[in-house]
């Protein structure tokens, strides 16, 4: 159930997702939060199992954290997916895999990066993506409205459109829209210099 | 009183710690490793915001004996050489590979300089807080990574520096004083190789056999032994 969706920007990144939350065939929630921002410069859409996500986050945000204090600086945002898919493979290896889909999205020097990971352990680098029951639709959607030279103000309203049109007819969705723009703070920073 | 086992100064003075510390409240055997290390080649660490270079003098030997490799790779943008007992090296310079291995794994990405220097620090502290022999080695890290061009030298102790020159091992007091004086940020890599020659050979006295390493911040990053 669920649709999530990411875009990369050339501003940085964008994240969209539906707020409903499916127990079989009855609506759990109409107020799911399926972005989870890590910190000002990294979030999480979720597809899957929120509790295994959440727990996923929480670690990421830990590590996160303990990292930029030992090394003085943070992780990128493909060092962030590897450590996610990390502990997604080895909980797969250990027969009590995280039933998750994630949408991992962030900004650092190198400007704004997608990363699609999921159970398997296995990551890759997108310009944009979708995940959940809804993704097929969204996908739809975003081929034919995403471009190299997107902004964050265009692709929040393909990220809309996006994650409405799943809604429209993928009975695991619905309930409403979120959408989160993460700027690229810190490679405007560097070419001020 | 029951003979209870190799006790230190303090010892007899009902001190709590007879293994660790002496009647000066050093660490003694910390400082035994230290005393070694002093006996140790004399090895040099140069670092300009341009590049990072290690200089480590190879002693003389026998004539059927190929001398002891002393500059090491530890990943393709970080190298490392030390100065004491070369066994205990080889197994710190391992230490550290084994660390920024570790650490591509994880993260997908090159080690930072920095977390290095720090690992082998606490590395090394562990051996400070048992009764064990500490290892005779100090070593010096050079490498570049996010921050640029980095170089750290770790002591036996635990204890780490970060800084643009370092001279351990034998009279090396002496060859930092050299490097000090004639430092400069903007030398070449040439200058610097000359300047570690000469920083090592007023030391010791004579005309040195050198073993040289260098890292750039530009042209691949990566460190290289120097034929």
């Amino acid at each position: 159930m669920t649709t999530i969706v990411g875009i990369k920007t050339k501003e940085g990144v964008v994240l969209g997702s539906d707020k409903r939350a499916s127990k079989g065939f009855f609506i759990g929630s109409k107020i799911t939060q399926k972005i989870a921002k890590v910190d000002d410069t990294l979030a999480v859409a979720i597809a899957g199992q929120l509790s295994d996500a959440e727990y996923l986050i929480k670690v990421a945000k830990a590590e996160r954290k303990l990292i930029e204090l030992r090394r003085g600086f943070s992780l990128t945002t493909k060092e962030s997916a590897r450590l996610i898919a990390n502990l997604a493979y080895s909980g797969l290896k250990n027969y009590q895999p995280y039933f998750v889909e994630l949408l991992v999205a962030g900004v650092d020097q190198e400007g704004g990066h997608i990363y699609a990971a999921d159970m398997s352990g296995a990551i890759t680098s997108e310009d944009f993506a979708s995940s959940g029951s809804g993704s097929p639709i969204a996908y739809g959607v975003l081929e034919s409205m995403y471009h190299k030279e997107i902004t964050n103000e265009q692709a929040q309203a393909v990220a809309t459109k996006a994650v409405a049109a799943a809604m429209e007819r993928d009975p695991g969705s619905g309930n409403g829209i979120e959408v989160l723009a993460i700027p690229n703070v810190l490679a405007t920073v560097e070419v001020k210099k | 009183m029951a003979e209870t086992g190799g006790g230190g100064a303090n010892f007899a003075a009902g001190g709590r710690y007879p293994y660790y510390y002496g009647p000066e409240g050093r660490l003694v055997l910390v400082d035994s490793a230290l005393e070694a290390v002093n006996r140790g080649s004399t090895t040099i660490g140069i670092k300009t915001p341009a590049f990072a270079l290690l200089a480590s003098h190879i002693k003389p030997v026998r004539p059927l004996i190929d001398p002891a490799e002393k500059i090491f790779v530890v990943d393709g943008h970080v190298g490392a050489t030390g100065s004491g007992y070369i066994g205990d090296i080889l197994q710190l310079i391992d230490e550290l590979r084994l660390e920024a291995q570790k650490h591509r794994l994880n993260f997908e990405s090159p080690i930072d300089v920095g977390s290095l220097a720090k690992h082998l620090g606490s590395f090394l502290h562990n051996y400070t807080v048992y009764t064990v022999r500490p290892q005779a080695a100090s070593v010096i890290i050079a490498g570049v990574d996010q921050t640029g061009v980095q170089l750290y030298q770790v002591d036996p102790s635990g204890t780490f520096f970060r800084g643009s020159g370092f001279a351990i091992g034998k009279s090396s007091d002496i060859a930092l004083d050299v490097i000090q004086r004639e430092y400069s940020a903007d030398m070449s890599i040439e200058q610097a190789a000359a300047l570690s020659n000469k920083g090592i050979e007023k030391a010791l006295g004579e005309r040195p056999v050198v073993e040289i390493g260098v890292v750039s911040a530009k042209d691949g990053r990566r460190f290289q032994k120097l034929p």
